[in-house]
This record gives C-alpha cells, sequence and structure tokens, in this order.
C-alpha cells in the first residue's frame, strides 16, 4: 500500500486557556491517498470547519493544539518550522465557504492569485505566473478568462468567485485541497458545476480532496469515501454507497434518515382539484428597475426582474415558487404582498386589484396576507421583548383592548410551539429555530388567510425544518391557509407543497403540480434543476445530459427568444428568434417551451393564454 | 409530532416575567455609581428646590458690610450665615449659586430637548423616506452648520431681548445638525432591515414604524450622549452671559455669576469656583446616572443578564 498523502494521527484540539478549555477535536485520525476525494459531514458545532483549518496548521487563538500530530506525506506539519511550513502551502490548499469575502475588493482578481503564487512559489517570474492563472481559469471555464484575469472581485458573480478560488488554491499544483463547505453559498446548478470540476481536477492535477460538508448529498456527489463527525469525533467512516445504504452510528442512521427524498417517496401533499376558490392571482404582472449606467453620461438600464408572471394561487394551495439566485423570486415576493406596485399587469386579491388598495382597504388586505421573513436574525427588533413583537401587528389593526391582546397573543405562541414565559423575553437567546417560530407567530397572529414565506426554512437546519414543515401542515389544516413558499430547495419544496412554479430570469418556466413536475418536468430548466439537485437517491435526470456550463445571464441584457437558451442542451434554432410561452401539458400543467406540444396540437400560443385566464 | 414540546431549545431563561424596562433600571439601581449619582442629584434637586425658600435669603439683596466673606474655614472672618461666603456687594454665594443652578438646569436641559427634538426629528425624516426629502434636509444642515453659534447669538440676542426662552431656543438652533447626522445615518441602515419590512407587511404606516420601532430602538443611545450636551449647554450659557447676552442680571446664573466672579479672581477666587463646583457636581452625579443605566441597558439587551 502507497503511504497516504494526509495522516492524522488522535489530533485533539481545545479552545480557551487550560483550565477552562474546551476540547473542539476529539482524538481524529483519519488518511487520505493521493488522488482520493474524502468528504467528512457533519451537523454545525460538529468541528468540521476546525478539522480543516488544523489540517492546513490555521489554528488560531483561542484554538490550540493538544496532542497528536498532522502528517503530510510523513513529516508533521506542526513540528515545521515557518519557512518549511511555507514552501509547504505549495503543496496544501485551501477554499473556504465565503467566496465574496475571500479576496481584496480593491484589486483585480487575476493580480491576486498571481501575487499568492508568487508568494508560495519563490523564483516565478511575474509573467510565468500570469501565463499560469490565465491557463487555470480557463480549465475551470471561466468565460473569456484573459479578460477575467483583469476583472475585480465584485464584476465576478458567487459561482464565478468560487472558481476562481479554486484557481487560487490549485495554482501551485497542490497536492492536498481543502475544501470547506465550498458549494454551500452557490444555487444547486451552480454547485453542481463546481463539484463536476472538482472532480475532474483530481485526476488532471493529481490533487487529492478533503471535501468538508454540512450536507450529506452534496458529500455523496463529490466523495468516494465519506467520514461522519459528531461532537468533535470521527464516529463513522465507510465508502459513499455504503455509507447510505448501512449507516452504522446512530446520528448517521439519523441523517440518512432525515435526508428527504424526492422520487423515492410519494408526496405528501395530494394534488387539489382545480374548482377551489381563487385567492390570489397574478395577471401579466412585471417589475422593471432603473438602474443608472455606470459608465457615460445619464442614461439608465432597465432591469427586468419580473416578466409577465401570471398564475392563480387557490384557497388551501402551498404554492412554490422555486428558482436560482437571481430569478426574481424576492422581487415577486414584494409585488405579492405589496411592498412595490409592479410596474405592468395587475395582482388581484379576491378580484380586487392590490395596487388600487388605500387606507382601510390596505389594512384589511395587509391582515389577509402576511409573510414569514427569512433572515431569523434580522427580523426581529433586537430590543423589542418578544409579547411586544407579537402585540404590535393587532395593535396596528386597532385592536385595543390589553387583555384581548394579550391572549391572543398567548394563544398564537403556544400554537407555534413557543413557551408563554418567552413573552417578555427578549429574542436574543432564542435559537434560529425559535425565533423562525416568533416570526411566524407573528405573521399568524392576525389570523391571515395567505401566508407568504421567504425562504422561511433555509437558514434552519433538517431537523428543524422537518419540525416546522409538520408545523406549518398542522396549521393549515387548521385555519384552512394558503401558502405561498419562495425557496430554492427543491427537496423541501417536494416535501411541502402541491404546486409548484418555476422561474428563470424573471419568467414563469413551469408551472405544474408537485407530482408532475418533478416525476414529468416539461421543461429543459426544470430537468437542469433536479439533475444538479443533490440527493441521496438514484436519480431521474443525469447532469451530464441536462445541465450545460455556464450561468445565467445578466438581468440587464436578457437575450431575445428563449433566454435559457444559453445554456440549455436542447437549444434549437427556433429557440434564439422566438420566445415561447406557457403551454398548456395538461389540464392545470404549464411549460414555457418550444418543445411542449399542447394536447390540442394546435401549436397556437393563445390557446394556452385562454386556457390560463380560465384555470 | 407533537409541536408544542418541538421548541424545546436550551432557553436558560428564568421566568422572569418583567418588563424590560423594569430590569434596566433594576440592575442599574444595583450598582454603587448609580446610587451615588442619584444620591448627589437628590440632594442638589432638594437644596436648590427648597434652601432659597427656607433660608429666606434674598439672592439679590446685598450687604456691604458682609461683602467679599470667604467660605467657612478659610481665611479669619468666615462665617456660619454665609456658607460659601459672599461677593463683592454681599451676597451669599450658596443661595446665589443654587438659584444659579436652577436657571443654568433649566437652560442646558430645556435647549437640549430643542436640539434633540429638531435634530432627531429632521434626521429621522431624512434617513427613512431619503432620496430628495434626504437631500433637501441634508443641505440644510449643511447651512446651518455654517452659521457660527455665537454670531447666530449675537444677533438674535442682540436684536431681541436676551430672555431665558430666547437663550434656550438659540442653543437648540445652533447645535441640532450634530443629531440630525447621527440620526439619519442610523436609520438609513436601520430602515433597510427586515423588521421593518415586517412591520409594512403588518400595515403599519411610515409614523409608525418610525415612531413605534425606530426611536425606541434608536432614541436610547443618542439620549445617553446627550447628556454630555446638557453640561455643554449650561457652559454656552455661562459664555453668553460672560458676553453679556445671557440671562440679565439681578437674576443670577453660573454665566454671570462667573462674569462677576472675574475681577476679584485674585483676593475672592470662590466667587467664580462656586457656580464651577455646582456645575461639576450637577454633571457628574447625572453622568454617573447615564453612565450605568447604558451599561445596564447593554448588559440587559446583550443577555447577559446574571
Amino acid at each position: 500500500m502507497t503511504r497516504p498523502l494526509l495522516a492524522l494521527r488522535n489530533l485533539t484540539v481545545a479552545a480557551g486557556r487550560a483550565g477552562s478549555a474546551k476540547i473542539i477535536l476529539d482524538s481524529v485520525s483519519l488518511s487520505l491517498a493521493p488522488r482520493d476525494i474524502v468528504g467528512v459531514v457533519g451537523a454545525s458545532g460538529s468541528g468540521k470547519t476546525v478539522l480543516s483549518k488544523a489540517v492546513v496548521n490555521w489554528l488560531e487563538p483561542p484554538l490550540a493544539k493538544r496532542s497528536g500530530e498532522v502528517l503530510f506525506e510523513g513529516r508533521d506539519i506542526y513540528a515545521m518550522g515557518g519557512a518549511d511550513m511555507r514552501s509547504l502551502r505549495q503543496r496544501i490548499s485551501y477554499v473556504g465557504a465565503n467566496p465574496m469575502g475571500a479576496l481584496d475588493p480593491t484589486l483585480p482578481v487575476g493580480v491576486q492569485i498571481v501575487e499568492k503564487m508568487r508568494a508560495v512559489v519563490p523564483g516565478v517570474s511575474r509573467r510565468d505566473a500570469e501565463r499560469r492563472v490565465v491557463e487555470l481559469l480557463d480549465a475551470v471555464r471561466i468565460p473569456s478568462a484573459r479578460n477575467r484575469f483583469h476583472d475585480y472581485p465584485s464584476q465576478f458573480s458567487g459561482g464565478m468567485m468560487q472558481r476562481a478560488l479554486i484557481v487560487d488554491a490549485l495554482v501551485t499544483n497542490p497536492a492536498l485541497l481543502v475544501a470547506d463547505n465550498v458549494t454551500q453559498p452557490l444555487d444547486v446548478t451552480v454547485a453542481a458545476q463546481v463539484i463536476r470540476l472538482m472532480k475532474e481536477l483530481t485526476t488532471s492535477f493529481n490533487t487529492a480532496v478533503l471535501f468538508v460538508s454540512s450536507s450529506l448529498p452534496v458529500a455523496r456527489e463529490a466523495c468516494s469515501r465519506i467520514l461522519v463527525m459528531d461532537g468533535g469525533r470521527i464516529v463513522e467512516e465507510q465508502s459513499t454507497e455504503d455509507l447510505i445504504d448501512k449507516p452504522v452510528y446512530p446520528y448517521t442512521r439519523e441523517l440518512v434518515r432525515q435526508t428527504p427524498r424526492i422520487w423515492g417517496e410519494p408526496a405528501a401533499t395530494p394534488p387539489l382539484n382545480d374548482r377551489r376558490e381563487v385567492v390570489l392571482s397574478l395577471r401579466d404582472a412585471s417589475q422593471i428597475y432603473k438602474v443608472r449606467k455606470k459608465a457615460g453620461f445619464g442614461g439608465v438600464n432597465l432591469v427586468r426582474a419580473v416578466r409577465n408572471v401570471t398564475f392563480d394561487v387557490r384557497r388551501g394551495d402551498s404554492f412554490a415558487i422555486v428558482g436560482e439566485s437571481g430569478c426574481g423570486k424576492s422581487t415577486l415576493m414584494r409585488l405579492l404582498c405589496r411592498l412595490e406596485l409592479p410596474s405592468s399587469g395587475q395582482i388581484l386579491c379576491s378580484d380586487q386589484d392590490i395596487a388600487a388598495l388605500k387606507g382601510k382597504g390596505l389594512l384589511a388586505f395587509r391582515g389577509r396576507l402576511q409573510m414569514v421573513l427569512q433572515d431569523p436574525f434580522g427580523s426581529l427588533p433586537p430590543r423589542t421583548s418578544i409579547g411586544k413583537i407579537l402585540e404590535d401587528p393587532l395593535r396596528t389593526h386597532r385592536w385595543r383592548d390589553k387583555v384581548r391582546i394579550r391572549e391572543r397573543v398567548l394563544k398564537v405562541m403556544g400554537e407555534v410551539g413557543l413557551p408563554a414565559e418567552l413573552y417578555e423575553e427578549l429574542p436574543l437567546g432564542l435559537s434560529a429555530g425559535q425565533r423562525q417560530r416568533v416570526n411566524v407567530a407573528r405573521a399568524l397572529v392576525l389570523e391571515p388567510e395567505i401566508l407568504i414565506m421567504d425562504e422561511t426554512l433555509s437558514a434552519l437546519d433538517q431537523a428543524e425544518q422537518f419540525k416546522l414543515i409538520d408545523l406549518f401542515q398542522k396549521l393549515q389544516k387548521e385555519y384552512d391557509l394558503t401558502y405561498i413558499f419562495i425557496s430554492h430547495d427543491l427537496a423541501m419544496v417536494r416535501k411541502a407543497c402541491n404546486r409548484v412554479a418555476v422561474m428563470y430570469l424573471g419568467e414563469v418556466f413551469e408551472l405544474a403540480d408537485n407530482e408532475r413536475l418533478f416525476f414529468d418536468p416539461g421543461h429543459p430548466y426544470t430537468k437542469a434543476l433536479l439533475s444538479a439537485m443533490p440527493t441521496l437517491e438514484q436519480r431521474r435526470y443525469r447532469p451530464e445530459e441536462c445541465l450545460l456550463e455556464g450561468e445565467p445571464p445578466s438581468p440587464l441584457d436578457i437575450p431575445d427568444g428563449c433566454s435559457f437558451r444559453s445554456r440549455c442542451p436542447q437549444a434549437m434554432n427556433k429557440c434564439s428568434r422566438v420566445q415561447p410561452s406557457l403551454t398548456v401539458r395538461e389540464r392545470q400543467d404549464f411549460a414555457a417551451c418550444h418543445l411542449i406540444v399542447p394536447p390540442a396540437a394546435s401549436g397556437d400560443t393563445g390557446a394556452a393564454h385562454r386556457t390560463m385566464r380560465r384555470s | 409530532m407533537s409541536v408544542t414540546t418541538a421548541a424545546g431549545g436550551p432557553i436558560a431563561h428564568k421566568p422572569a416575567q418583567r418588563s424590560i424596562a423594569r430590569r434596566i433600571f433594576d440592575k442599574a439601581a444595583s450598582t454603587p455609581g448609580f446610587r451615588v449619582g442619584l444620591s448627589i442629584f437628590v440632594v442638589l434637586a432638594l437644596a436648590t428646590a427648597l434652601y432659597p425658600e427656607l433660608s429666606s435669603i434674598d439672592p439679590t439683596k446685598m450687604d456691604v458690610k458682609a461683602r467679599l466673606l470667604p467660605p467657612l474655614f478659610l481665611g479669619n472672618n468666615w462665617s456660619w450665615a454665609h456658607p460659601l461666603g459672599t461677593d463683592q456687594i454681599g451676597r451669599d454665594m450658596l443661595v446665589r449659586s443654587l438659584v444659579g443652578l436652577r436657571y443654568s438646569f433649566l437652560i442646558g436641559v430645556a435647549s437640549v430637548i430643542v436640539m434633540l427634538a429638531i435634530g432627531c426629528a429632521l434626521g429621522t425624516i431624512a434617513g427613512y423616506f431619503g432620496g430628495r426629502t434626504d437631500a433637501v434636509i441634508m443641505r440644510l444642515t449643511d447651512a446651518q452648520l455654517s452659521i457660527p453659534m455665537i454670531i447666530l447669538a449675537i444677533s438674535v440676542l442682540g436684536v431681541s431681548r436676551p430672555t431665558i426662552p430666547a437663550i434656550i431656543v438659540v442653543l437648540g438652533v445652533s447645535n441640532w445638525p450634530v443629531y440630525a447626522r447621527i440620526m439619519r445615518s442610523i436609520v438609513m441602515t436601520e430602515r433597510q432591515r427586515e423588521y421593518v419590512r415586517a412591520a409594512k407587511i403588518g400595515g403599519s404606516t411610515d409614523a409608525r414604524i418610525i415612531l413605534t420601532l425606530l426611536l425606541p430602538l434608536l432614541l436610547p443611545p443618542v439620549l445617553f450622549t446627550s447628556v454630555l450636551d446638557v453640561a455643554r449647554m449650561m457652559i454656552f450659557e455661562s459664555t453668553l452671559g460672560f458676553l453679556g447676552l445671557g440671562v440679565q442680571p439681578p437674576t443670577p446664573t453660573f454665566g454671570n455669576i462667573i462674569a462677576d466672579g472675574r475681577k476679584y479672581l485674585l483676593n475672592a477666587w470662590w466667587i467664580a469656583t462656586m457656580p464651577g463646583l455646582f456645575l461639576g457636581l450637577t454633571l457628574t452625579s447625572i453622568n454617573l446616572i447615564g453612565a450605568s443605566l447604558e451599561r445596564a441597558r447593554n448588559t440587559v439587551h446583550g443577555g447577559g443578564e446574571g
């Protein structure tokens, strides 16, 4: 057997001073062979990030190594002097989870990578370093790498930035790459590209990867072998498939069991009939922002954030709006809850245009439609007690009787599972899950009919998400609520929603019932999303067939024709000329693609619109 | 799944059902600084309120026989009748200082209130609404900043009679831009927060958001810093008094007592010093109270409640 590239022997890392030190890593041992990709999976707080930093000799106070050794090619990196360690930095690289914060915003990206290369590899001329960086930028498929070399970090998108950082790590041809949660901030399709890229790089650059991730499905995509961490210890190590089939340790079993399945389970939400009352209806709603041009004098760019969105939400629906970042979800959310008025089109709530509401009517609308916000920390005023936070909407809605207000608040707190003792507490000590419950309670306290969930669950861990989804379903039954989930997490959508709208660049690409969307998607973009989604199951859609390289075009200049054609594997000539409109596939299912042939086979798009109106 | 038990997170809170404000006050009241400050303040307040009346000494009554008496135990002709000595025309320094403290304190507090009211209102409006409103208000602030306070005071008080309300208005009007700027910048960052959006969706109007959500959150730190300005305003009033534009004699204020005492600094230092001593005591007590309240507020809001 060959000597392992990296070996950890009983590594123990503690935080704080000797007397009251807290053990973060507890005798961790692992080994990594050259060209291996090994995953490290664990809940937040299990010591993953500390492990990844310990491996690259980057422990900062109060963290300190207690005992054990980190052997890199047989040599203990903690026993090395500064100069030796510096030359070793050529061979060990690190990529972190926060690509946007990792580079200096005042210097061009390429220059910074060249600088790093010249710092760790002595004797490289600037010209050689530049050539190498451009080569690598090309290799990670950054389009027109030579020009991009001189761009500043703010001109890179999140996915491109993460790839630039991978270049930064690979530029010295390292033997070991430590990737700490690299895909976490990225959209699924971009994350899938990055993982695919890393796998290719291991073979073409002879690099071993220690892939640290908080998500088991993501690690499964990337790794051949997975270590599970729990409370600072490595509790299980198996090859990926075995780990998923036969998890041994209780925490791993729980992890595998809780990971949502998309195709393996029947939908929890049966499709509902379409004769229910329409509570919210969008008619060609569009929102255009004017952005002042940076170059030249005057003039504005038009950002078409939401384009001609038309759909109906019926009473009792759990309607999901999914899409990647920048697809217009958040703008749509602002339109729906009337924080902004659409620049054209209408939004009807019970046949009333919400843009026309004023005074009393507006207040009544606010009482009917409420929203639960995304960020559990920013969405609660920090210095107001929880009781007061929940009383506030009631007071706004002209409740005057103190006793009744208190009763109502306590009742809602009970319903969402908040203990009554929290009434006089500040939101400070609360966990993210509890804060999100306060958010839900604040929305529920007015007894609304429609509840918009703006990425409500994305900040929570898996277990907490499940509890909240259960809570939502219970509340829905009890109060006949209508939910609109805005999300990028397809697994959550599969579990919680009965109807799904897929958005891309401000347009609705597909609108279908849960079952139909996941099993028989009509639009190539939906397929791409499904194929890119990390899951523990056998995929129905293979990323190789469904997903092309590249990122969504900028909303500043949306191409003519179909806006997805730059990434669509099935793009045809027609796609660059004619913009497809939502076409009926079946009674309630629509997709905007030229490949869809409506059941009437007339090919007449007007029919689709008529059906939309009727439904 | 049982939902009520699902929230069983690690809440280590005691079932403390006191309101937040109450907890902050209790916490502050338990510190020695607060108690010392409060007791000095209470003693001074009682003294200013009661002593001039009880002792029935007229602060403007002259007594040429007892002029320039030193304070207790100093020199050789001090007397119990005048614990802090007398001035150049035999007026009792203690009564004059206490009455002066009344006026000075009134002017200091009132002008800070005027300043806060104008500055915070304009700053909050500018920061919250932004755009053109912001531009107009901020240019106004710049214009105000470019007028030196003394010139404004001389032109206003020189033309009209320097009455106490006029002095308060002049002091307040010439110092609000600082508060406008502070409030504007914090409101601007705060109004983009998600909880403001939540309040909007809850149906709150802009006025409601500003008054019930933003001001209670942002005003306390500003109030604590403005306590220092009470001192500054009292000193400014002295400056005006020194220029002859302050409260007119014979009404004693710190400004005109000090202005009078200036000529006697060498042979009767106490005339100019006593008002300063009272000023110092008052400000120390206010600052002690303010600082412990601020600290208590930070611990309670920072979660470090023990």
